[in-house]
């Protein structure tokens, strides 16, 4: 456990030593502030734009950051030899995954903590109202889906050719599933066999990762909030895809050969 | 002698400053687009009309808090811009049930799913309504010629946010963009009426509402019979609390020439007849 | 004298998919063993096969067929890396940390205690002269210094067997003779040191035992002293003559 937790802490040092966690909250905030500045029909109290706006770079920006930190790290790792050295050591490969992954998602919660704070901030110097719990469902259940992606982006980063392609692939995959997954069932009744059965098996293979989307419950005040059973469910679920993806991972990862 | 690099910096900066101040006349000729001082125009081009229902949507969607079809929900035709038919009457339970997008959930994932959406139908109240005025400004910025931007902005602002300086700056913007539109008139008019109590301007507004009506080409008279009916029966109503009745009936019967509901009409006409044939009470003699 | 790295009939044999060639042997069935306490010098020619013997006896690469152990433990346990430190050719490090946060990393895996790990670092870096540049990122270190780095980052767990993959590739006369005082100095403290390298005069000098392979197989193994003695010439003369180096003929 030593060894995963010293590895995680590499790549979190890596993370804030590199300008990319800092240039997407400078433009973030900058975003936000300059969309909160507009002056529409001369009514300071209107919010719920800003925070849609404030909301939807919060999660460009966590997931720029989840995927791209994770798309380099093993294959940076192999490209600039670090890796010799490292698996040098009394070093598994799965230990190698598991502490690239915690690494990438403690990274991910730390910029999340940030970016949210940043959102309690500007909402709350409007509204004067600081719903905590929504604001830590959301945080949670947005960071929870941070772990498959990141998961998932590990995988393909093991398969893929490039951080560049790895990046594009796991952005339409991530895309595609927040806009379109949740929808797969209603167009696949209206096809013919056989997409319609391919369009089922997808629906149902994918990672919902629509769910842990619910920036409409801060942006629109919605007074209920999700029930914890639900939030521990949905946690419960990520983590099941996580290891799915970490196994599929480590089974591409460990017999591969590193020449150096 | 060699040139000293700066002397040749400051000769190229000098080329430069010269050749801007020669071609930045003709510039101004060669595209419209480089002239507008609208950022979506600049940016887009007339391709920024395409945005324009995107974000009116966004009110939309913003006005039912989230609560709103995707384009994968099936729902029937026109139920778009729900917020367009709902200004001026509240829903009734049949509307609650054509609203009721989501119907029953087709699988586990779909019901567990509904768990984390927002699936209730509720319309902003008590002042939120302001929320849904930014998607409205973006709109109008993106296409001045969408009407009904400016109509539901103004609706919105006059009968649920007393903001009726707002809503009549608005409307005016409207009808720049609109010069003749009788639905932005329309809504002038109906602003100076029950925000103002401006009988004299909403009549003058109304009646040049109706002649741009008026104007139009037949085909377009046949589309646009409800706008005729609000105006007519309008200034029907205005005529009528202003305590002219002959010209209250005479609107009334332009209204039933496109109204669906004549009777109900004839009703009021009716009522207005028997007000004027009633003997007016004799006045009062104080030194009785 | 007790065995602390084996291989037993090593074979390695890697294929290429592009134009469905036939598989490479870069090893074919190498027995080596390497005696605790000696300095093995690994010779061979490029492509002899010297790195990837090292890539197995790391766990870099899995064998084709065959084994290999170090401190009679299989190389595909991690366990078998405990007490090893190795030294890769081409010295690349995290060019984001510091000299000194890169061995605490490292020491941190090894699992030692922070007081420990402390006092060890200090040694390294003043054994490698980086203690003015220990605070500063690798990144801005010439070629010399992230040499001398890894050098640091080999010893951190003070290993028993040092792996080392052309340790003076790259340096300036200087840096090798500090290089060739450190092995002396780990061979004095009892430790085993196994490298490879181009440089046949240091091998001369600080080899115990040699071994030559040339294309994947092992051509000769024994003393430094013997195999000049039975070759009558010098140690480059003698590695000419295993390979098989026909010089051409002058008109």
């Amino acid at each position: 456990m030593n060894t995963i937790w010293a590895l995680a802490g590499i790549v979190i040092k890596e993370l804030y030593r590199r300008k990319d966690f800092y240039v997407l909250f400078v433009l973030t905030a900058l975003i936000t502030i300059a969309t909160g500045m507009v002056n529409f029909f001369h009514d300071p109290k209107i919010v719920r734009y800003v925070k849609d706006i404030c909301m939807l770079l919060i999660w460009i920006s966590a997931l720029l950051i989840a995927i791209v930190t994770t798309a380099r790290q093993i294959p940076a790792e192999r490209e600039s030899r670090t890796i010799f050295p490292l698996l040098a050591k009394p070093v598994s490969r799965w230990q190698v995954i598991l502490g690239k992954f915690l690494g990438c998602w403690l990274a991910t919660g730390i910029a999340l903590l940030v970016f949210y704070a940043f959102f309690a901030i500007i909402t709350g110097s409007r509204e004067q109202n600081w719903p905590w719990l929504s604001y830590l469902q959301a945080a949670g259940l947005q960071w929870a889906m941070l772990a498959v992606v990141i998961a998932l982006s590990l995988f393909v980063s093991i398969v893929s050719a490039a951080p560049s392609s790895t990046t594009t692939i796991c952005f339409i995959v991530v895309a595609g599933i927040l806009l379109v997954g949740g929808h797969l069932n209603s167009v696949a009744l209206n096809q013919a066999e056989p997409v319609q059965t391919i369009l089922y098996t997808i629906y149902f293979l994918i990672p919902h990762l629509e769910w842990f989307d619910i920036r409409d419950r801060l942006v629109y005040d919605w007074a209920h909030l999700v029930p914890w059973r639900d939030c521990l469910l949905a946690a419960l679920y990520a983590a099941a895809y996580t290891g799915l993806f970490l196994l599929l991972t480590w089974l591409g990862f460990r017999r591969k050969s590193l020449n150096t | 002698m060699k040139a000293s690099p700066y002397l040749l910096l400051a000769l190229v900066l000098t080329a430069c400053f010269t050749l801007a101040t020669g071609i930045e006349p003709r510039a101004g000729s060669w595209s419209n687009q480089a002239k507008s001082n609208n950022v979506f125009s600049l940016l887009f081009g007339d391709g920024r009309r395409m945005f324009a229902n995107q974000f009116f949507t966004m009110a939309d969607v913003y006005f039912h808090s989230g609560y709103y079809p995707s384009i994968f929900d099936a729902r029937k035709e026109g139920t778009k811009e729900i917020i367009a038919e709902s200004h001026g009457h509240t829903d009734s339970e049949e509307d609650e049930r054509k609203e009721d997008f989501l119907g029953k959930p087709k699988d586990w994932i779909d019901r567990f799913g509904r768990h984390f959406r927002i699936t209730e139908h509720t319309h902003l109240e008590q002042n939120q309504e302001r929320e849904i005025l930014p998607w409205l400004r973006l709109a109008a910025d993106l296409d001045p010629q969408m009407i009904e931007t400016y109509t539901v902005g103004a609706y919105f602002m006059c009968q649920h946010l007393n903001r009726p300086q707002d809503a009549e700056a608005f409307l005016r913007e409207g009808l720049r963009s609109n010069p003749g539109n009788y639905e932005i008139l329309f809504g002038l008019g109906r602003l100076y009426y029950q925000n103002y109590h401006d009988t004299d301007r909403a009549r003058n507004v109304w009646q040049l509402a109706l002649n741009c009506w008026m104007k139009q080409d037949y085909q377009d008279q046949r589309e646009n019979r409800l706008g005729f009916e609000e105006i007519t029966v309008n200034l029907a109503n205005l005529e009528r609390d202003a305590g002219n009745g002959e010209e209250a009936i005479r609107w009334f019967q332009a209204t039933q020439k496109v109204s669906p509901a004549p009777r109900a009409l004839q009703k009021q006409i009716d009522e207005i007849k028997m007000k004027m044939a009633a003997p007016s009470p004799a006045p009062t003699n104080s030194l009785r | 004298m007790s065995v602390i790295l084996k291989t037993e009939k090593l074979r390695v044999e890697f294929t290429s998919r592009e134009f469905r060639q036939t598989a490479k042997v870069a090893l074919s069935g190498l027995d080596l063993e390497v005696n605790v306490g000696e300095v093995f010098g690994f010779l061979g020619p490029n492509g002899a096969g010297k790195t990837t013997t090292i890539n197995v006896l790391l766990g870099f690469v899995p064998p084709t067929s065959g084994a290999a152990y170090l401190f009679g433990i299989d190389v595909r346990q991690p366990i078998a890396r405990q007490q090893i430190g190795y030294l890769p050719e081409m010295t690349y490090y995290y060019k984001f940390l510091t000299a000194e946060e890169l061995l605490r990393f490292y020491a941190r895996i090894f699992g030692l205690p922070r007081a420990e790990a402390d006092k060890r670092i200090d040694r390294l870096l003043k054994l490698v002269e980086l203690e003015t540049a220990g605070r500063r990122p690798i990144k801005s270190y010439s070629k010399g210094m992230q040499q001398r780095v890894g050098l640091a980052q080999a010893l951190i767990n003070n290993p028993d067997l040092l792996i080392l993959d052309e340790p003076t590739s790259g340096l300036d006369p200087l840096g090798r003779m500090k290089v060739r005082e450190i092995i002396q100095r780990l061979k004095n403290e009892g430790k085993t040191v196994f490298f490879s390298s181009h440089e046949l005069g240091e091998v001369e000098t600080v080899c115990d035992r040699v071994a030559i392979i040339n294309q994947g197989e092992l051509k000769a193994l024994g003393r430094v002293s013997d195999l000049v003695a039975e070759h009558q010439s010098n140690l480059e003369k003698v590695f000419l003559d295993i390979i098989g180096y026909q010089p051409q003929s002058t008109p």
